[in-house]
């Protein structure tokens, strides 16, 4: 009953609004309506909604249908010409925004490019409608549009419109609308799906565009139109190149470039070829071009060596290094029999030894970084597997800290062994070994400079991990060329047996830190798995020990179980994780993924039982069909619409021209894709095909019936 | 001989490109040109060196240009204020045969004593080859050009882009401030700037 009332109430606004629009010519309004036209221009002022409520937000827009061979202009307008522009006269306290750009066309004629609208154009602006407004009263707006309007000449051209809604109540609908409102939403650029980047080129950019090789033979036309006048040259094509990461369009820059740190504003319109004529969409782009290698990067690469030498110093001190250096180095450089200059030449190749060790582990990271970048494995705690790795390397190291075993016997035995024969080789060894006992301190404290020399290009690499060989070597180094400096040194005793112990809880530490980190990456699941892998390796620890100094024949059944306990941990680890990730993979898709994919079987059954479906066809080298679906389908309310009226969404992947797709197609009168059809609730009901080009609120408008 | 030869042909090249591509750049030598005047008289640049020179591309019936002149006299005023200063001012009409703003030279004197306009002369381009060597775009288009024969400026009237007569008081103009920059002999402030208005009706 109201709502009728309510009806017939805006049909009379609508009669009165008509009754003054008889008089068109602008310039002796007196009565103002919601249409104004010149010669080349008819303009109306269309709003999203019938009435509004206040407090609300609304879509107001201006909309321009221009005469054949005539166009009005974008914000920047190109060559010549200017924005249309609009000055609104609202009720106090509410508010219009800027004009919302519909993606422009552009016209050129000889040296001159313009980028402007064709036909017909609806300017949108977002209009608050105050809190305060009173229930009853109308909300009435006035617009004055002023635009240039040309074909080769130019006409500056100036009317007033005005709209007046009634105001109602929260729980009195506000109508559809005008559907202009909806169109023109649907022409507004959108965030870019793909990855894009600006990169410097002599005089200009490349806009690269990461689509994707089938995505590129869709494209009929691909233009950048620049939000400002002079960034670029407007008058000349934008050539464009397929590169391996996609889409490369070079810009070359205008009159006024862009200075240092400036963004690049702009949209970027790619026309793709659809069975229903060229479909244009339109995507948003703010990119800052990306800085050619700088001197800044030098100081850089200075302050990261300098880092990298204290590290090393530091690494002297590091559990894992100190009680094996100091006990073997220590005992090498008191060796009293050798002549100072013998003593020295030991330094030296000790710290030789070092530096060939971190040599071997650069080259070593950056053959395994180079393949890592070709399959796509970042060398980081991004992997699961990696991260429980060095959890059980940490909980190791503490275990032969808390003197559960004792650290790599056999290798600090043969390092000793070969120190002891005191030649130079000796030393070399000792340096070997050293850099082994000190790695796996390394991962923990070192990761932000080994995540700074691993971004960096393989001489970088390589400086770096020499800069921190050349600080693990330096104290033995001074310690070998001033022997007087030992005097310093606090004797070797027990305190070093005590000081190892308590460093042993600072692993364990790390080791809780990266459990509950693999819990963040693989699920919480996650946590059992790498507890049950610990208490292997301890176990194994354990049972290593006192294997150790029995006899043979129990050390070597001892060292097989040791290993098959190893081997089981990381088996475990590396089984449970898996299982835990595709399990944790299954659960997100579940949530994201809210439709089904397409079958005419399962159609048919929907359809037979009175169900509401939403079919979606789609392709993947489809521009257009992904942008719908980021844009539109994917929108919270719209996923939202769907699963509270029951609506199956099934989604047809036509990527590779399904033949039984693209019988279904035919039966829509189309011969590609994307095409979106509403089937509503109940039985023998009429399809509603949506438009190629959607906004969420397409969709919602589309299938409200239902709701 | 043969590397001589290569090098000589390569420089050669290089030179014809560069001249092809002379486009009026500031800082830069404006490109030099001789060109066809409404008294029938021809006018080239080299004979006006150590005069600063102002090139403006116009169309009486562009809106733009309508602004700056019959509505408002902007530009026959700055005409006035500068040729009275020594300064050479050439109008430029651009419009091909048929095209709008197209016209001989006594219709073009007409038009000026009509407006009270002042230029030092007009040139007439209707095949638009200054327009293109300058890469003139829209009228209004200044180009001005030191006592050096260097481009100085090149860009719009003012800083306020419209067809609206009431925003010339608030707009900086651009074509005021750089001759009195140069005149002081100061560096210009805004050397280039965005060019507003109808476009140049070329032919085709």
């Amino acid at each position: 009953m109201r709502i009728s009332r309510f009806l017939i109430s805006v049909l009379l606004l609508l009669t009165v609004e008509a009754a003054y629009s008889v008089d068109d010519n602008p310039s002796t309004h007196k009565a103002l309506t919601n249409t104004a036209s010149t010669e080349q221009v008819a303009a109306s002022l269309v709003a999203s909604v019938d009435a509004v409520h206040p407090g609300s937000e609304i879509y107001l827009g201006v909309n321009q249908r221009i005469i054949p061979n005539w166009h009005t202009y974008w914000t920047n307008p190109g060559d010549s010409g200017l924005p249309t522009t609009i000055e609104w006269s609202l009720p106090s306290g509410a508010s219009a925004g800027d004009i919302l750009w519909p993606i422009p066309s552009r016209f050129s004629l000889g040296s001159i490019t313009n980028y402007g609208y064709s036909n017909e154009v609806t300017l949108l602006s977002k209009v608050r409608v105050p809190v305060n407004a009173s229930v009853g009263e109308t909300f009435a707006v006035q617009a004055l549009v002023d635009w240039l309007v040309c074909n080769e000449e130019c006409i500056p051209q100036q009317v007033q419109l005005s709209l007046s809604l009634p105001i109602v109540a929260a729980s009195t609908p506000t109508g559809v609308g005008s559907p202009l409102i909806l169109s023109a939403l649907a022409q507004l650029p959108v965030d870019s799906p793909w990855p894009v980047e600006l990169k410097p080129l002599d005089g200009g950019f490349s806009l690269e565009v990461g689509l994707t090789l089938e995505q590129i033979k869709q494209i009929k036309d691909i233009w950048f139109y620049p939000a400002d006048w002079g960034v670029l040259t407007q008058n000349i094509p934008q050539p464009y190149k397929v590169t391996k990461n996609g889409l490369a369009i070079q810009l070359k820059s205008g009159e006024a470039p862009l200075k240092a740190n400036q963004a690049l504003n702009g949209v970027l319109v790619i026309s793709e070829q659809t069975d229903q004529g060229l479909l244009q969409t339109g995507f948003s782009v703010t990119q800052v071009p990306q800085q050619a290698a700088t001197p800044t990067n030098n100081i850089g690469f200075i302050s990261a060596l300098l880092l990298a030498l204290l590290g090393g110093i530091i690494l002297n001190l590091m559990p894992c290094v100190f009680p094996v250096l100091s006990l073997k180095a220590l005992s090498l450089v008191s060796h009293a029999n050798q002549s100072p200059r013998q003593i020295r030449l030991q330094g030296w190749v000790y710290t030789l030894g070092v530096l060939a060790s971190f040599t071997f582990l650069a080259v070593l990271l950056i053959v395994l970084k180079a393949g890592g970048a070709q399959i796509g494995w970042g060398f980081q705690f991004q992997s699961p597997i990696f991260v429980l790795s060095v959890a059980y390397l940490m909980f190791v190291v503490g275990l032969s800290l808390s003197g559960v075993f004792i650290v790599g016997g056999s290798i600090a035995g043969a390092g000793s062994s070969l120190a002891d024969r005191g030649g130079y080789s000796g030393s070399f060894f000792t340096g070997v070994l050293a850099t082994i006992v000190a790695t796996p301190c390394t991962a923990p404290f070192m990761a932000a400079a080994l995540g700074y020399a691993l971004a960096q290009p393989a001489p970088t690499l390589l400086a770096i991990f020499l800069s921190l060989g050349f600080g693990l070597a330096l104290p033995y180094l001074l310690l070998a060329n001033w022997p007087r400096l030992q005097r310093w040194l606090p004797r070797p005793g027990l305190w070093m047996e005590r000081t190892k112990e308590v460093f042993a809880f600072p692993m364990y530490a790390t080791a809780a830190w990266l459990v509950w980190v693999l819990a963040q990456q693989a699920g919480p699941n996650a946590v059992i798995v790498a507890l049950s892998g610990m208490i292997l390796l301890g176990f194994a620890a354990w049972l290593y020990n006192t294997t150790r100094n029995t006899s043979e024949r129990t050390e070597r059944v001892g060292a097989g179980f040791v290993f098959l306990l190893v081997a089981l941990a990381f088996i475990l680890g590396y089984k449970g994780l898996q299982a835990n990730s595709s399990l944790h993979e299954a659960a997100t898709n579940q949530q994201e993924k809210n439709w089904e994919p397409y079958s005419a079987e399962r159609l048919d059954a929907l359809l037979a039982e009175g169900k509401p479906v939403f079919l979606n066809f789609t392709a993947a080298w489809c521009i257009s069909c992904l942008v719908n679906e980021r844009v539109a389908l994917s929108d919270s309310k719209v996923v939202e619409a769907f699963e509270t009226s029951g609506i199956t969404y099934l989604k047809g992947d036509w990527t590779k021209r399904d033949e039984k797709i693209t019988q279904f197609l035919t039966t829509f009168g189309r011969s590609g894709v994307p095409l979106y059809v509403f089937y509503p609730a109940g039985k023998n009901v009429r399809p509603v095909e949506l438009p190629q080009v959607l906004t969420p609120d397409i969709v919602l408008n589309a299938i409200s019936p239902s709701l | 001989m043969l590397r001589k030869l290569t090098t000589l042909a390569t420089l050669a090249f290089a030179l014809v490109t560069t001249q092809v591509h002379a486009d009026a750049t500031i800082d830069k030598a404006a490109p030099d040109f001789s060109a066809k005047t409404a008294d029938g008289k021809t006018i080239d640049l080299a004979s006006l060196k150590g005069k600063t020179v102002v090139l403006e591309w116009t169309n009486h019936e562009c809106p733009f240009v309508k602004k700056h002149y019959d509505k408002s006299g902007n530009i026959p005023a700055l005409q006035k204020e500068f040729t009275a200063k020594g300064i050479t001012w050439l109008q430029v009409i651009s419009s091909a045969p048929g095209k709008q703003g197209n016209v001989d030279g006594a219709t073009a004197i007409k038009l000026n004593k009509d407006r009270n306009a002042a230029p030092t002369n007009t040139i007439l381009d209707p095949e638009g080859t200054l327009a293109k060597l300058y890469g003139a775009q829209t009228t209004p288009h200044f180009f001005i050009i030191n006592d050096k024969g260097v481009l100085v400026y090149k860009g719009g009237v003012d800083s306020v882009a419209s067809s609206k007569i009431e925003d010339i008081a608030g707009a900086t103009n651009y074509v005021r401030e750089s001759l009195n920059a140069i005149a002081a002999g100061q560096k210009v402030a805004s050397p280039s700037t965005k060019p507003y208005g109808c476009s140049i009706k070329f032919a085709g």
